[in-house]
């Protein structure tokens, strides 16, 4: 609680500072000064929060921080790796009415859906949060409220604008330029990045250019929505139109002349083969927005360290993921929940959680914080990542999405990948997507 | 005549067939090759397995394949208990005292019903009796959409009562045990404890009971097995965090696929307590099957 | 057989003593215990079969006539729009095609070799008992660790199975992701795990078989090939029939083994990213538990029940022919 009070002055450091001085009084009881500043003379109940999140939000330390900071609160983490297998264990928990975490992470894609039940989630602005507005981007801040602005039902994460990871090893291999500036201009458009692919598996045949369709359709399609009509597979309106979309069909092709090409391994982001082929030469490349960097230090561990790299984007623009934290009304401690989502998304909360995993802060106090903006990661060759996400986080456009756009994109992919193992024909391609997804978006 | 062929209990028993033709019944080299082959075949995967818990991630991918265990499967067993995405032991505990209230259950209501239907007189046995033989014919599985909406009306999901009361007892263990019960207690005994003033329950308890107990035995054990096992309800109904151990294994099979060897020291700390039970009790078992307590 | 038959009539209870109060008390309260304990006996079956069994199986049918969802909230009545949308689902189809294939792989080896197991162990010899217990041991191995223990024997890159395949000189099989070879390969795991157990079955009806046919067979110059279709199968035949109907009844609803098998989609219900071994049993999981569809999901649940009625029934019909024919 005193930490949110306090969040516009204190830095990263402050704020651990301040946990570790809570550490060192916690075993006094309550330090008058600083519980005085709380208003609350009985002595807490003790309380556990739990939170649901998937993937790596980089939240351990800011638990311990918070932890020390109030006493009586435990906080427990519920962690599944992957967005596919988070969403349907929350629509189970949203739909009985129990079994949720007290603070649940509503990624970009199912956010939508749990905006049109709005009323199973508590109001953010009941706890005080609407004096918070200045400490997120507009777009990010207005994504988590209703649409009538009556209530806010999450508080921003991070965003995921985005990067391009790659193998400094393999591209030596390969006689291609190794330093990331250098690399980033091997490809300003996605007609460069194919290129530059086919010229990298003529040296190095067995290893393949990109993973798989799933990292590169997301990338894009929001890359090319947040470009033009500001949404995709859905209008505004939450009319499908994944067929007439242009942008998508774009996407879409481009993914596909990757599959068609053999240049991905075709695999999807996040299963297991997935993560076992990071530990291996199985791919060149993939497109990461900046949470995704978590991802790759743990899977590729030990085998990947020092042989990573980060380089622009093709098409220099875009995000794809990002999250918000919401208080679903089953819980039975709204206030603590509350009062922890406001720690963990703000300015410093967010410093905190960009340095541990690399999410990207939305708040852009944090984003300006010389932790975030200087930053340097060690597992990625010291690409300066602040530098290169800020850059990219600075002129990102928000993409509307539909409440069944999750539906609709795991449909989407799966005939990619399809292509990619001989099983849909590249140019039957698009009429079975077309199929599939307006089955999906059923 | 029925679908539905249950041999008699007890029909093997008896006299041994007289052989008139040595030679037509003996075994041939050929059949002990056969044997061993299937023996061989049916025991692999398992030992396989074990190999794999006792060894490192290194050696899986090797050619050739490890074919002897090594010695890890301390090690390997100490990183599932601490995986804290499994809730391992949280699993186990949740599998044996859900498997064990099942069991115990289903074979004092079968009985009770079984000895009634064998040895009672009622109005409309038969009819009952049919309907019970029908419903071991409905595939339950088909059920689970309203059954699941069914406990989140009651506030059961994610409770292990979810995945004990709808088995409190089934048709199976009732229809089993009334075969068992109509050749199994002697007509006479249940008479003269009758005689003695014996209420009904008291002859069930005192005269039928120890008489149905090897029948009761195999149901048991079956039934115990079968819950132990089970997959899909639970994974309907309960959550990741408060698993049985079938969902322990299906937590880590979500997370850590690749990490075989932790993988399969959670299929054989899962199976080990049925391998065991098996080997006891083998003999029973296999007597269970063959005279038909299985047929279901 | 199922005897139905009344059980013999149990002697009447002994007359009470005409003067006795106490005694006659006993005896009406003797006489209730008569009536009313068989029904509170078999009363706890029923119980819970009304509210766990027979309830949800015709709450199903009303919810099929919903589009009914949990997560967003919606119920709505649509009539038979979602049967209607079944019978021209082509996923549906798919997977009804999916689950018949590997029904098919695994019935028909997996019956055949019981039955050539079940002749071999009818012999005399020694550790009868051991080769017995045997077989069946796969059968306490939980299904999902079967499945693991599989797919990873399956794996393409790291597999045994490949490994072997290539000591013979056969190029390495993508099991997932080719619709044959996926089939192939849940069918082993479900032949693995049943084939011991079908032959004890098959063994016990062998030993019933009066042996007195096979010796004038053999006194005839039968030869045992002979021996075995002619009198052993015609033997067997309803305890064939029982083991193909209960072998309908869970291939009809395998799930297990392909959920875990998938491990190269995001979604587990997938199987495959072009469905190549969903199952029923996934799609409707996949529509009700995944996508939020009950409604249809609940339609899907009742079109497999139907399905498995009419196939049970037509293998009854088909195997009564065939032994009947000879």
């Amino acid at each position: 609680m005193r930490l949110t009070r306090r969040r516009g002055s204190l830095s990263a450091v402050a704020a651990t500072l301040a946990g570790v001085l809570a550490l060192a009084t916690a075993c006094g009881g309550n330090d008058d000064s600083k519980s005085g500043a709380s208003g609350a003379p009985a002595p807490p109940e003790k309380v556990t929060l739990t939170v649901d999140t998937f993937g790596e939000f980089g939240y351990d330390q800011l638990y311990k921080q918070y932890m020390a900071a109030h006493p009586n609160v435990t906080v427990k983490q519920r962690k599944v790796s992957t967005l596919d297998d988070y969403r349907p264990r929350l629509q189970q928990w949203m739909a009985t009415g129990s079994g949720a975490g007290d603070v649940v992470a509503l990624e970009e894609g199912i956010l939508p859906l749990y905006m049109q039940q709005a009323s199973k989630f508590v109001n953010l602005f009941d706890y005080g949060a609407r004096s918070l507005q200045s400490n997120f981007l507009p777009w990010k801040w207005q994504m988590g409220m209703t649409p009538n602005g009556q209530q806010l039902v999450g508080l921003g994460t991070d965003i995921g604008p985005l990067g391009l990871c790659y193998r400094t090893d393999l591209f030596k291999k390969a006689g291609l330029p190794t330093a990331r500036d250098e690399v980033s201009k091997l490809w300003p458009t996605w007609d460069a990045f194919f290129t530059t692919g086919q010229k990298f598996m003529a040296k190095v045949p067995k290893t393949k250019w990109l993973d798989g369709p799933t990292a590169i359709l997301r990338t894009t399609v929001l890359q090319n929505a947040g470009a033009g009509p500001g949404y995709s597979f859905f209008d505004k309106n939450n009319n499908l139109v994944f067929e007439t979309n242009p942008t998508v069909k774009q996407a879409f092709d481009t993914t596909l002349k990757f599959e068609q090409a053999k240049m991905t391994s075709d695999m999807a982001i996040f299963t297991p083969p997935w993560q076992t082929a990071l530990k291996r030469d199985t791919f060149a490349t993939l497109p990461c927005p900046s949470w995704m960097l978590g991802g790759i230090e743990q899977f590729s561990g030990s085998f990947g360290k020092g042989k990573w790299d980060v380089a622009a984007v093709p098409g220099n623009s875009g995000y794809w993921g990002g999250s918000w934290l919401a208080v679903p009304k089953q819980s039975k401690h709204p206030k603590e929940a509350a009062e922890l989502a406001k720690f963990l998304t703000s300015p410093q909360g967010q410093v905190g959680a960009f340095k541990d995993k690399n999410t990207f802060p939305s708040s852009p106090q944090a984003e300006q914080d010389p932790a975030v903006s200087g930053a340097k990661s060690a597992y990625f060759n010291d690409a300066p990542t602040g530098q290169i996400f800020g850059t990219m986080a600075a002129q990102v456009k928000p993409v509307y999405l539909g409440p069944k756009h999750e539906d609709v994109r795991a449909a989407a992919e799966n005939v990619l990948i399809a292509v990619g193992q001989g099983k849909v024909k590249p140019n039957e391609a698009w009429s079975k997507a077309v199929e599939a997804v307006k089955k999906a978006a059923r | 005549m029925t679908t539905i062929s249950l041999p008699a209990w007890g029909r093997r028993n008896g006299k041994r067939p007289q052989y008139r033709l040595r030679g037509l019944w003996d075994a041939s080299p050929l059949t002990y090759v056969t044997l061993i082959f299937a023996l061989v075949l049916s025991i692999a995967p398992i030992y396989w397995m074990i190999v794999v818990a006792t060894r490192t991630n290194e050696v899986v991918g090797d050619v050739p394949p490890p074919v002897t265990p090594g010695g890890n499967l301390g090690s390997n067993i100490g990183r599932l208990f601490d995986n804290p995405d499994a809730y391992f032991a949280k699993g186990l505990v949740n599998s044996a005292v859900v498997a064990s209230s099942v069991t115990i259950s289903t074979v004092f209501f079968a009985s009770l019903a079984g000895f009634a239907f064998a040895k009672l007189r009622f109005r409309g046995k038969n009819a009952l009796l049919l309907t019970i033989i029908a419903t071991m014919m409905i595939p339950t599985q088909m059920g689970i959409i309203p059954l699941y909406m069914t406990m989140v009306k009651l506030g059961w999901q994610s409770h292990m009562q979810a995945v004990i009361v709808p088995f409190l007892v089934t048709g199976f263990g009732v229809f089993m045990m009334r075969q068992y019960a109509a050749q199994a207690v002697p007509d006479e005994l249940i008479e003269a404890a009758r005689v003695d003033g014996c209420s009904t329950f008291r002859i069930y308890w005192s005269v039928v009971l120890p008489a149905l107990r090897p029948a009761a035995g195999v149901l048991g054990l079956f039934t115990f097995m079968q819950t132990w096992n089970d997959f899909m309800w639970p994974l309907a109904v309960l959550n990741p965090e408060n698993p049985t151990v079938q969902l322990s294994i299906n937590n880590l099979a979500n997370a850590y696929f690749k990490d075989y060897t932790l993988m399969f020291a959670g299929t054989t700390v899962a199976v080990l307590p049925l391998l065991v039970v098996f080997i006891v009790f083998g003999r029973q078992i296999i007597g269970g099957i063959m005279e038909g307590a299985l047929k279901a | 057989m199922v005897d139905l038959r009344p059980v013999r009539p149990d002697a009447e209870p002994a007359a009470p003593p005409p003067d006795h109060r106490h005694a006659k008390r006993r005896s009406r309260l003797a006489r209730l215990d008569m009536k009313l304990s068989p029904y509170l006996f078999i009363s706890p079956f029923y119980v819970v079969f009304l509210i766990f069994g027979a309830f949800p199986l015709v709450f199903t049918l009303w919810v099929s006539l919903y589009n009914w969802g949990l997560a967003s909230g919606t119920r709505e009545f649509v009539g038979l729009e979602n049967f209607r949308f079944l019978v021209s689902d082509a996923d549906f189809w798919h997977s009804v095609v999916n689950t018949f294939g590997i029904f098919f792989l695994s019935t028909v080896p997996q019956l055949l070799i019981a039955l050539l197991i079940a002749n071999t162990l009818s012999r005399r010899m020694r550790a009868a008992t051991m080769f017995r217990i045997g077989m069946v041991v796969p059968l306490v191995t939980s299904t999902a660790a079967v499945a693991i223990v599989f797919t990873q024997l399956f794996d393409r890159d790291f597999g045994m199975i490949n490994w072997l395949l290539d000591l013979v000189g056969v190029n390495p099989i993508d099991w997932q992701v080719s619709r044959g070879w996926s089939w192939v390969a849940l069918a082993t795991m479900v032949n693995w795990r049943w084939t011991g157990y079908n032959a004890l079955i098959y063994l016990a009806a062998m030993q019933a078989i009066p042996k007195d046919l096979y010796e004038a067979a053999a006194i005839d110059g039968a030869s045992r090939i002979k021996q075995f279709w002619r009198i052993t199968v015609p033997m067997l035949q309803p305890t064939i029939i029982f083991t193909v109907i209960i072998s309908t009844i869970g291939g009809m609803q395998l799930f297990v083994e392909p959920v875990l098998f998938g491990t190269g989609t995001p979604n587990r219900m997938d199987g495959g990213a072009v469905h190549q071994f969903q199952t029923v049993t996934m799609y409707m999981f996949d529509n009700a538990f995944i996508h939020d569809r009950y409604g249809y999901g609940a339609t899907i649940a009742w079109a497999v029940f139907v399905l498995i009625i009419i196939f049970s029934l037509l293998n009854f019909l088909a195997i009564r022919r065939a032994g009947g024919a000879k």
